[in-house]
């Protein structure tokens, strides 16, 4: 991956995304936290998304770091008993939601890369009395977890820092049981980013330089040996959203690219909520 | 950590099945403990009840 102008070992952009999203998780909670959605309150960012006034407010303060593009329809699509992974979890809001849902039958567990991230879930899962609420450091294009055993795979704006996406999709097919589903939201583009912003590290943490061309996003799922691979919401990602924070837009400032541009850069960013199943036989 | 995790646990490396020793437990939770692989002898710690399960060279890198 070619990032500032420099070819990337992919283990080194795993670096830089642990490092950022290291911090995010310590500053959490302070007004200058930076996010790949800006800089705006969490809350008022979740309810754009899309999650229901009573999800925001369920789960506890700090687990919804207002850095996902938002997967509501995930959650809603839980039912009693099941067993949840969520990739990327985070401070662990979604899967604090997705706790309410499968029950004491269920189990939800949360995967992360980040350590700062991983002991901020766990805090806030023993503040919430969580009980099969499981988190643990991992990587997404390995899981440590066994085959067939899961019912429900959730992601929430993780996928596109995964440089090598067509195995991570490859390993969420090999842990979900047969019948088993996939609903992950993402950015993906629509059209190609200017150069300056493909090469941006800052761009790459807060999400768009690592995004793939949607049919290519979608071309993984399926070559993963997903089925039934649909596009259930699609909306334009603001560049409110794409800039992380001030020092980002200083940076598009010093480019002086003219409105236009930025017009476009904001159409070729699209996030969507996609969902696969795994078939019953294969 | 809790021991009925412990069945949908791989290896991240092989995917094999794991073997938990515990080093302290309070509550029914493993606080320190490790985790090893039955495949490939790969082993896995568990530090203030979470286990780290990144591959071995990415702990490492993400360790530096």
């Amino acid at each position: 991956m070619l990032v500032d102008g420099e070819d990337m070992e992919d283990y080194e952009v795993k670096r830089v995304v642990k490092d950022r999203y290291g911090r995010v998780a310590r500053e959490a909670g302070s007004c200058c936290s930076s996010s790949c959605c800006g800089t705006a309150e969490p809350r008022e960012i979740g309810k754009k998304i899309g999650y229901s006034k009573e999800d925001l407010a369920s789960a506890p303060e700090g687990a919804n770091l207002g850095l996902g593009c938002g997967n509501p329809t995930a959650i809603a699509s839980i039912r009693e008993g099941e067993t949840v992974l969520d990739l990327g979890s985070g401070a662990g809001f979604d899967c604090f939601l997705a706790s309410e849902r499968v029950g004491p039958a269920g189990k939800v567990i949360g995967v992360d890369m980040t350590g700062e991230m991983i002991a901020r879930a766990e805090a806030n899962a023993s503040r919430g009395g969580y009980k099969n609420v499981e988190f643990r450091l991992g990587e997404i294009e390995s899981l440590p977890v066994e085959e067939g055993s899961v019912d429900l795979i959730v992601s929430n704006c993780v996928i596109n820092l995964v440089p090598d996406k067509k195995a991570a999709f490859k390993d969420a097919y090999r842990v979900l049981r047969p019948g088993g589903r996939m609903i992950v939201s993402d950015i993906v583009l629509k059209g190609i980013l200017p150069k300056f912003i493909r090469e941006s590290v800052e761009a790459y943490v807060g999400c768009v330089s690592g995004a793939a061309e949607k049919e290519e996003y979608l071309g993984s799922i399926r070559s993963a040996g997903f089925e039934d691979v649909r596009v259930m919401e699609e909306s334009a990602f603001s560049l409110d959203c794409v800039t992380c924070g001030p020092a980002d837009l200083k940076i598009l400032d010093g480019l002086e690219i003219s409105e236009e541009e930025l017009k476009g850069v904001e159409r070729a960013i699209v996030s969507i909520t996609v969902r696969a199943v795994k078939p019953v036989t294969v | 950590m809790k021991r009925d995790l412990m069945e949908i646990l791989a290896c991240p490396v092989c995917k094999g099945d794991l073997d938990l020793a515990v080093f302290e437990e309070k509550d029914e939770e493993i606080l320190t403990g490790k985790l090893c692989c039955r495949g490939c002898g790969e082993s896995y710690p568990i530090e203030d009840g979470i286990p780290n399960m990144l591959p071995p060279e990415l702990r490492e890198e993400m360790a530096r």
